[in-house]
């Protein structure tokens, strides 16, 4: 059936700079927020731009994201007609196939599937940002514009410019000229990874693009200066408000923390633009006689009876009595023993801290302080000493120092 | 197990549970922080394997409907079966007032004829308990019981409103006294059965031509010598809710750990509604002791000894204790709550004190602003 706009999310990012919390699962699988995973606010801005039509492009440990997404329930998009779509990369006849070479090449290889909807416009997402955004005034103003392509950009300082994709643009706001991470940028409007393309022109552009052996087949690097040079109308959205890249261990936590402040731009309250999760079936939490929570988020199936502070639990996590958790990220299923002390850290999916251990520590001068990680099902013994950075993929004993 | 089809009777509206029954049924009565009372059975059923339910339902059952939607929750929105709503069309004709459970069941006689499966099992949808259903019917049959009714050994419900039972050596019945002045036997009953759908067809079709209207009075004890009537001893915990201080007690009951673990066992999950809550927020200033808290709170005051459900707000200053506080409930600052119910989205105005005592707690009617 045929459909105006259809959204392509690319979900095959490993994201190595996460490091252990994405050895077991694709970025976007990753847990944000209390009660999401990264992949969350995609999707439910999807939904709520009235785009009932997304494919998730994956390739990097893909199994925890397919039972995620699942039908598509959880955000509606469970639809007889379009929906939500897992697209790996496939074989075909002759032993032909290859991985996903690159973001371009992804949606090359599923030209077959943007075709069974015959789309007017396609909207190319990513799985690791944390925002929420309307598309559907972005393809209003792609359509009023008559573009080939509509970037979405934001305006950051000219000291960040020189980490991203920067578009220089006219005064009409079209793009004459990008720069991937300029040393000397002219302009700070950042790439956000966002597109809406004029589906007739990419799909020329992604077979024109495979056929060059010499490309890496990705959008930033080839085919938006491809689309540039041969004089296609390439105009610059501009976005206003909470957007995140949770790429690495410093800025996932951030971001983390950004969600306790209290006008963060991202009001999760907000019943007119939910953000939709699947949750597992918990009870509330619980908080014992001793508990001292502040300024801070505690989700379903929590137990507290200990001190946490500045910080974010997500579901099923345990506080023992007498352990102290200052800003710090505790994924579900945690378990955090008497006395311990976790500041300053992530601890992953059902990793324990045993009793009177020490995970993380405040910063200091020290330019080697950094989030401490413990990756999840990891089990840090009794009395051992975590150091701020450190990356834990083992079990560590008691009394140890890693 | 999916030789077995739940019927949930979801058509009583106790009117000792006042404010709180008033805008609805009672198995629409919100319990334990995100819970309606017939997320319970359900949850029961479902956790059992059975894939086809059907909820009697008769008045006021609007936020019932509400509540349940397609099943999906429940993962019974099937394609084949799943849950079917039974509204009283039966009644439509002869009017008058719903009577009992068998008049329940003669009204929708034609759905429970087109029953796939070989056994049903009948409940009430407003008790909290989490029964081992699966169990239940593994016992039934083998038994060989005609009838298998669930027992609890710890009496609950207010003798004027509860059935008790006695039995022998081989958990028989051998008595059964309903609503007596007094409890006066060890087991009380639950009012869950198992039979199979020829027994259950052959006594719908007898009380409606007998003009006989309740269960445990028209069937069971004029049969007991002659139908071979088991017990099912459930130990765990049950709540019943027949009162506005028993709502009360019950709910303070769930911040014991022992009846939370047995009640929300996470080998049977209690499913229920999914709002897509964020997770609760609490503020600098936040205190919470000793209380439940269900997920999209704001919590910048003081909360103690208390139940708190989904999407409550309680303002920096504001002190909440011994309390259950349910769906979108706003406390604002300064205010003090202490013995109080408040319905849903009930709004406490700036440094307004109520207190009610744990034998009288004060029930706050749905949407009113105090």
């Amino acid at each position: 059936m045929k459909k105006e706009v259809v959204a392509m999310l690319l979900a095959g990012g490993q994201g190595s700079r996460l490091y252990a919390l994405t050895s077991q699962v694709a970025k976007p699988a990753v847990p944000f927020g209390g009660k999401y995973r990264i992949i969350d606010f995609p999707l439910s801005n999807c939904v709520n731009s009235g785009i009932d039509t997304v494919g998730v492009l994956t390739q990097y440990r893909p199994l925890e994201l397919n039972s995620y997404i699942g039908s598509g329930q959880p955000w509606d998009l469970d639809r007889s007609d379009g929906g939500v779509h897992i697209l790996p990369p496939y074989m075909r006849e002759g032993d032909q196939g290859t991985w996903y070479k690159g973001t371009a090449n992804a949606i090359y290889q599923n030209i077959g599937f943007l075709d069974l909807y015959d789309p007017e416009y396609v909207v190319i997402l990513s799985g690791d940002h944390i925002y929420k955004m309307d598309y559907s005034d972005m393809v209003d103003f792609h359509k009023k514009t008559q573009a080939a392509c509509t970037i979405s950009v934001l305006e950051v300082t000219l000291e960040e410019a020189t980490r991203f994709g920067i578009m220089n643009v006219d005064e009409n706001d079209q793009v004459y000229e990008f720069e991937e991470k300029p040393k000397h940028p002219k302009s700070t409007l950042a790439s956000m990874g966002i597109y809406v393309f004029s589906w007739k022109k990419l799909r020329q552009y992604l077979i024109d693009d495979e056929a060059d052996p010499n490309s890496s087949n990705d959008f930033g690097k080839n085919i938006i200066p491809n689309m540039l040079a041969a004089g296609e109308k390439l105009m610059t959205y501009r976005f206003q408000g909470y957007w995140k890249d949770v790429g690495t261990i410093n800025s996932l936590w951030d971001a983390n923390m950004d969600m306790l402040a209290p006008n963060n731009g991202i009001n999760l309250y907000d019943n007119s633009w939910p953000i939709y999760a699947r949750t597992p079936v918990k009870p509330p939490h619980v908080t014992g006689p001793n508990a001292q929570v502040s300024h801070s988020l505690v989700t379903g199936g929590c137990r507290v009876d200990g001190v946490v502070e500045n910080s974010v639990l997500f579901h099923s996590v345990t506080v023992e009595e007498g352990a102290d958790i200052q800003y710090s990220i505790l994924m579900p299923g945690a378990v955090v023993k008497k006395g311990a002390v976790v500041s300053y850290a992530i601890v992953a999916e059902g990793a324990v801290i045993e009793e009177e251990a020490t995970v993380g520590a405040p910063p200091t001068d020290d330019p080697d302080w950094g989030i401490a990680v413990v990756a999840g099902g990891v089990t840090v013994g009794p009395k051992a000493v975590i150091k701020p950075s450190a990356m834990i993929r083992e079990d560590v004993k008691g009394g140890e120092q890693a | 197990m999916n030789d077995l089809h739940g019927i949930v009777f979801a058509c009583r509206s106790d009117a000792n549970l006042g404010e709180l029954t008033r805008p609805r049924n009672t198995c629409s009565l919100p319990f334990g922080g995100r819970y309606r009372l017939i997320d319970f059975m359900l949850s029961n059923y479902v956790n059992a394997g059975i894939t086809d339910v059907g909820i009697i339902v008769h008045q006021s059952y609007q936020s019932l409907l509400d509540h349940v939607g397609s099943g999906k929750d429940w993962d019974l929105s099937r394609k084949h079966g799943g849950l079917r709503i039974l509204p009283p069309f039966g009644y439509a004709e002869r009017g008058g007032e719903y009577k009992g459970n068998m008049d329940a069941l003669a009204g929708v006689a034609e759905y429970l004829e087109n029953i796939r499966q070989d056994y049903v099992i009948l409940a009430w949808g407003d008790m909290a308990v989490n029964l081992p259903v699966a169990e239940v019917f593994q016992q039934h049959l083998d038994s060989g019981a005609d009838v298998t009714m669930v027992c609890t050994p710890t009496l609950k419900g207010a003798p004027r409103f509860s059935e008790y039972v006695e039995v022998d050596d081989t958990g028989r019945v051998t008595d059964l006294s309903v609503h007596p002045v007094a409890a006066d036997k060890t087991l009380e009953s639950l009012e869950v059965y198992i039979l199979s759908k020829k027994l259950l067809l052959d006594m719908v079709d007898y009380c409606a031509a007998h003009d006989i209207y309740n269960f445990s009075r028209g069937v069971l004890q004029p049969r007991l010598k002659t139908l071979k009537l088991m017990s099912y001893v459930h130990k765990g915990y049950v709540a019943r809710f027949q009162s506005v201080s028993g709502y009360f007690e019950r709910s303070m009951d769930l911040l014991d750990p022992a009846v939370r673990d047995d009640l929300f066992n996470p080998d049977r999950p209690v499913r229920t509604k999914d709002r897509s809550n964020p997770s609760t927020y609490y503020g600098p200033e936040a205190k919470s002791n000793h209380s439940l808290v269900a997920d999209g709170c704001r919590i910048e005051g003081e909360v103690e000894n208390s139940i708190i459900f989904r999407g409550v707000t309680i303002e920096k200053g504001a002190r909440v204790s011994n309390s259950v506080l349910m769906q979108g409930t706003v406390v604002k600052s300064g205010a003090s709550l202490a013995y109080v119910i408040a319905d849903k989205n009930v709004t406490v105005n700036q440094d307004r004190m109520l207190m009610g005592h744990f034998t009288y707690p004060l029930a706050i009617a749905k949407s009113s602003v105090v």
